[in-house]
């Protein structure tokens, strides 16, 4: 490990990393709302990320993807809560931000202490 | 796995409901057509949607590679044509009565057209706002840039 990529770069990049796959789930889900028969899918988000973080997972391999059980079904067959969604939307896009947010400081503090050494 | 496949998965509904919409309105405007080319009364047409991968060699899927396997778009499989007998109605002064004098017009209920056609509005606007937030994301980790 170079004195560049610290383990918390390391884990933000991670987190970013699920959070974008998150959001492709919940835009399937989204984009299959009036679809009869289609289930709506998600991720156990703190388990993957703490298998991401552990690294157990190889880099080529996908988040487990999981049915979401519990859900009103209608009666097509399709289960997907225009409320659920829009609300884990909303969080991951602000978990997103924030992760953003954080790598951003961290790069600003390493540029930093490359500028005060001048 | 990467935001630019994600607009594509919204597309891909997009594309879809404008579809729904336009064939609920083409039934609500051929509501009493009693000629169409294959002859008789129009028939009232459905759309089946169904849940697909988004198409290789999109922008999208080629940035993300393989990576997409779990992206659903979504599009029409099919639009159906309603097989329900069309409604007889006594005018023997109209062009297309038949001997007995009835006129065979399409079985089309305006109600629950508007409410497929509303259900197809809000599903776009959702998509819309959805392809809003994966916007605002992408623009958010460009300034991990500045």
């Amino acid at each position: 490990m170079s004195w560049m990529t610290t383990p918390l770069l390391a884990s933000l990049e991670k987190y970013l990393d699920l959070n974008t796959f998150r959001v492709t789930l919940i835009t399937s889900n989204l984009a299959n709302i009036d679809t009869p028969g289609y289930r709506t899918r998600d991720l156990d988000f703190e388990r993957e990320l703490r298998r991401a973080e552990a690294n157990m997972v190889p880099e080529s391999l996908l988040p487990a993807v999981r049915e979401v059980p519990g859900l009103l079904e209608r009666p097509d067959g399709n289960n997907v809560s225009l409320e659920r969604e829009t609300m884990l939307l909303a969080q991951t896009q602000l978990q997103f931000n924030a992760g953003v947010e954080l790598l951003r400081s961290k790069l600003r503090g390493l540029l930093n202490a490359i500028n005060e050494g001048r | 796995m990467n935001l630019f496949g994600v607009l594509e998965i919204s597309n891909s509904a997009l594309v879809a409901q404008r579809q729904r919409a336009e064939v609920v309105t083409s039934n609500l405007a051929n509501a009493e057509t009693t000629r169409t080319l294959a002859g008789g009364p129009y028939r009232r047409q459905h759309v089946i949607f169904g849940a697909r991968r988004v198409p290789a060699g999109s922008f999208g899927s080629i940035l993300g590679a393989t990576r997409d396997l779990h992206a659903q778009g979504v599009q029409v499989e099919r639009v159906v044509t309603d097989t329900t007998p069309p409604l007889r109605r006594f005018d023997p002064g109209h062009p297309d009565a038949d001997a007995e004098g009835y006129v065979s017009y399409p079985v089309i209920n305006p109600i629950e057209e508007m409410v497929n056609l509303m259900g197809a509005s809000r599903a776009y606007q959702l998509n819309v706002s959805a392809v809003r937030a994966t916007k605002s994301m992408i623009l958010q980790s460009l300034e991990i840039l500045r």
